[in-house]
């Protein structure tokens, strides 16, 4: 707090650094090795070829859009509602939206398989299923990202101009409220997206094709090819979340998801 | 008797001159104001009292013992903040005896000094409630007490009353000058607002970018302002360009007007270019009695202000305000009228620019 | 002198009522029809399911009962909670000395926009990519190891190991810290400079600075922050599971070994895992919201 106590401070962030960087670093170094005594990209080059990592990467890639549109399609429109015309129903939706913090990943493709696997809805093999287990687990972040950004906008107001001027209610949603929450949305997608990408549980037991169980088996499997994965997810997160600093003009919102 | 001394103290910061060239002496018992606008460096100058900030250069000394190189929590000074400052997670009680309760002293002498400090407060029944439960100005009495608690050597307050209502925050300065009143303690008491600082202090500290403009009394300032910055600053003002046409005779041309002050010009050119400025309320109707000075002009404008009418009347090139008491059985003159007005030779001040 | 007229403004017009309102149920339906689908009843399946026969589906307490009395889910539950234990104070404590020396202690302003950067990704670098970054640091060969073994010392000599309790807790901190650090930043923000000036100035060390002022401040947040990271650390399953192969028996990774095979011989049993789960996880969010709530009506 004071003069003297920047040494402190220094030692600590020196401890800190060290244990978040020396993983990495061994990651990395590790990811170098493919080729026996040569350091080389040699496994992120098998990697990006490898027709299966390819397949897998990109299906997760698919998911995380998916996810990502179901939850604008179904979170705007809801909390705009909530906002403007239902507030009573607000304290359930924030339970609601709360749930996937008090339910883990494990049980809720636990309650998913065992609902879904059973007549008349045996849709367990439906990449629906999957989606909408990722919209859950992404819901907390996405729902209130939205929410934190109509509440920056004078919702009430903007609605009420746009009607005088013969606005109806798809317009208004979609070409007055939507590109003033630009930002928000943004924050909350990059958000899921990250979170999707890197997720396990769901696409593991929901039998689905996807970046992190692939990954999972190919350390298994004593590859080289998991360091270069790893190594991946870790760039795409922090430019996701990179992105989302910037678009967020710096603001800090606590960004979590925790862990897996 | 000198109480408290700063002596040739600066304060730099990168490339800021924040303060420069600060001497003053404060008698114990005395009220004294740092007054000024943003950045004129007099909360610096306070907190170097403190022992928050080191001066550059100079000493601070207090009761003959040079302190500027004490800590602050070894100054025995009291401080009370702009933003009150209370411990949120202490009760009134908790934070007034906090300072006692470092210095370690009995349960019970606390207890007495904390009960004495709330009577001196008058918050007597709200020993037990928590800061967020109080108004903006019962959590700066509170402030207040703890920092007297202690019983210190010095008071300093910084804008104590910037974030409060304007109606407590008259009510409250007049309570903070009583309660220094009765304890005999040394204030500094910075504010940016003039009519608190002419209201309450002993002396008033006028500062400008770094610099002390102007000390004196409030009576001194506000009536015999040294520059153009304390004339301005302090009270409204007339302020006009002018020429000097007689030293001897103390007459001076406004435009085409000769105007004659009782200004000491001797020594001055015949010629030589002043700003002369005259204080509102000096100026009257002639027809009430000629003073001295009297001009021709014409009514421009008239603002109702409540006790006060403030007129304003063209001389020549430039505008003047006049103030006069409201009187609801005056006539008053209508815009575009013409009249005469009239000061004394003594209210014309020649600033030193 | 004329006095103007003020203006009144008209109070707004209330909502027109009724047909207008059902309009908005029905927009939100579609939201309440998906969480219903896909979150509370699946969820609600699982509970049942605990107070259920497996074979008979009768309503039985057999299950919950089992929770407390069979060994091997008494044991997961015990394991699980002294990892989130271990993980939540030690998490807790290190992530606050983290966040406070980027925040109030004295270094370059960046430090601390990089730090919350960092941590935003780091708590998102969970799972298996994580676990096999600490494989490659901490196993038999990796690079730290492979290091200390160069000065002489190898501890798996001297019983360390990455795949039991402690190198799992040693991973579990990465994602811990940043956690941590995230959500107290905004307490340590709340410290108002003017707190430590008026401590200073009525005469108080460092020292009392922090154990009368700083410390009860903040610990209503330290604390709440601790106890969701318990929850977090309690819902970990991809991370252990990559790690370890589901050697350690956790809660979450007996979950999910009933999930991929019937390993506890009775579905009920699994249920009722999840719902105990479920239940320490309730408990841990609402002991940080009521936490929460204390420190905001301080800091007003």
């Amino acid at each position: 707090m004071k003069r003297g106590n920047a040494a402190w401070s220094w030692f600590v962030m020196f401890v800190g650094i060290l244990y978040f960087f020396l993983p990495l670093l061994a990651t990395f170094v590790f990811s170098l090795k493919a080729k026996l005594g040569v350091l080389s990209f040699y496994s992120y080059e098998q990697t990006l070829s490898d027709p299966t990592f390819v397949y897998e990467f990109t299906y997760s890639l698919i998911w995380a859009v998916l996810t990502i549109i179901v939850g604008i399609l179904l979170f705007v429109p809801t909390a705009y509602l909530i906002r403007l015309r239902v507030p009573q129903l607000r304290g359930v939706v924030e339970f609601v939206t709360l749930l996937p913090f008090v339910i883990p990943a494990i049980v809720l493709v636990f309650g998913l398989v065992r609902t879904f696997s059973h007549p008349p809805l045996l849709i367990v093999d439906s990449p629906a299923v999957l989606v909408a287990g990722y919209t859950v687990l992404s819901m907390p972040y996405m729902y209130r990202a939205i929410d934190t950004g109509l509440r920056s906008i004078d919702v009430r107001t903007l609605t009420e101009a746009a009607q005088s001027l013969g606005a109806g209610w798809g317009t208004i949603l979609f070409r007055i409220i939507l590109p003033n929450i630009r930002v928000a949305i943004l924050s909350g997608s990059f958000l899921s997206f990250a979170i999707v990408m890197g997720e396990y549980i769901l696409a593991q037991y929901l039998a689905k094709p996807a970046f992190a169980p692939y990954m999972a088996y190919q350390i298994q499997q004593q590859a080289y090819g998991p360091s270069a994965m790893a190594i991946i997810s870790f760039a795409l997160t922090w430019a996701a979340m990179g992105i989302i600093q910037l678009v967020g003009r710096g603001g800090e919102q606590a960004q979590l998801a925790g862990g897996h | 008797m000198t109480h408290l001394k700063l002596s040739n103290i600066s304060k730099q910061f990168a490339e800021t001159a924040a303060v420069q060239d600060f001497n003053l002496s404060v008698d114990k018992g005395e009220f004294v104001s740092f007054l000024g606008p943003s950045g004129c460096g007099k909360t610096t100058t306070l907190r170097m009292i403190a022992g928050f900030e080191v001066p550059t250069t100079g000493n601070v000394i207090l009761d003959d013992v040079d302190i500027t190189d004490k800590a602050p929590n070894q100054r025995n000074v009291g401080m009370v903040f702009q933003a009150y400052a209370l411990f949120p997670n202490m009760t009134v009680a908790q934070n007034i005896g906090f300072g006692l309760r470092i210095r370690r002293e009995p349960e019970s002498a606390i207890k007495e000094r904390v009960a004495e400090m709330l009577a001196l407060i008058h918050l007597e029944q709200r020993g037990n409630n928590y800061p967020f439960q109080l108004s903006g100005g019962q959590q700066q009495r509170v402030a207040l007490a703890r920092a007297l608690a202690i019983r210190p050597h010095v008071l300093l307050l910084d804008e104590p009353l910037s974030a409060l209502d304007a109606k407590i925050r008259v009510q409250l300065r007049a309570e903070i000058r009583a309660i220094q009143r009765k304890l005999g303690i040394t204030a500094i008491y910075v504010t940016h607002d003039q009519e608190e600082a002419l209201s309450i202090s002993d002396r008033i500290v006028v500062m400008n970018v770094g610099v002390i403009e102007q000390v004196g009394t409030p009576f001194e300032i506000y009536n015999f302002p040294q520059t153009a910055f304390v004339a301005n600053f302090v009270g409204t003002l007339n302020a006009v360009n002018a020429e000097i046409l007689d030293p001897s005779k103390g007459l001076i041309a406004m435009d085409a007007i000769e105007l004659k002050s009782a200004e000491d010009l001797k020594g001055r050119q015949k010629g030589e270019k002043i700003t002369i400025a005259i204080r509102p309320e000096r100026l009257h109707f002639a027809s009430e009695g000629k003073r001295g000075n009297e001009f021709d002009c014409k009514i421009e404008n008239i603002t109702f202000l409540g006790s006060v009418v403030r007129i304003q009347v063209s001389m020549g090139k430039s505008r003047f305000n006049m103030d006069t008491f409201n009187n609801p059985f005056l006539e008053l003159p209508k815009i575009g009228d013409k009249t005469q007005v009239t000061c004394s030779r003594e209210a014309v001040i020649v600033l030193k620019n | 002198m004329t006095v103007l007229a003020s203006e009144k403004r008209d109070a707004p017009i209330a909502r027109p009522a009724q047909h207008k309102m059902s309009w908005a149920w029905v927009g939100v339906l579609p939201f309440f029809l998906f969480a219903f689908l896909f979150l509370l009843y699946p969820s609600s399946t699982i509970a049942v399911g605990s107070f259920q026969n497996s074979t008979t589906q009768a309503f039985t307490f057999k299950n919950i009962v089992a929770l407390f009395t069979d060994r091997y889910i008494l044991g997961a539950y015990w394991i699980s909670i002294q990892i989130s234990l271990v993980t939540s104070i030690g998490g807790g404590i290190f992530g606050f000395l983290l966040a406070y020396a980027a925040i109030r202690g004295g270094l370059p302003r960046f430090m601390r926009s990089s730090l919350m950067t960092f941590c935003g990704v780091a708590s998102n670098f969970a799972g298996v990519p994580l676990a096999f970054a600490f494989i490659t640091l901490l196993s038999p060969t990796g690079l730290l190891i492979n290091w200390l073994r160069a000065l002489g010392y190898n501890p798996y000599y001297h019983g360390f190991t990455l795949y039991t309790f402690t190198g799992l807790s040693i991973v579990y901190m990465y994602f811990q810290f940043p956690l941590m650090v995230l959500i107290i930043a905004p307490a340590i923000d709340g410290l108002r400079r003017e707190w430590v000036e008026a401590s200073e100035n009525l005469g108080a060390s460092t020292f009392q600075y922090w154990r009368f002022v700083a410390l009860p401040i903040l610990l209503p947040s330290i604390l709440g922050t601790m106890i969701l990271l318990f929850g977090n650390s309690f819902g970990a399953f991809a991370t252990a599971q990559a790690l370890t192969g589901g050697q350690i028996n956790l809660v979450t990774i007996v979950i999910g070994a009933q999930l991929r095979g019937d390993v506890l011989g009775d579905p009920g049993l699994g249920y009722a895992c999840c719902l105990g789960m479920v239940v320490v996880m309730a408990i841990a969010i609402t002991g940080y919201t009521v936490l929460q709530r204390r420190t905001e009506r301080w800091l007003r």
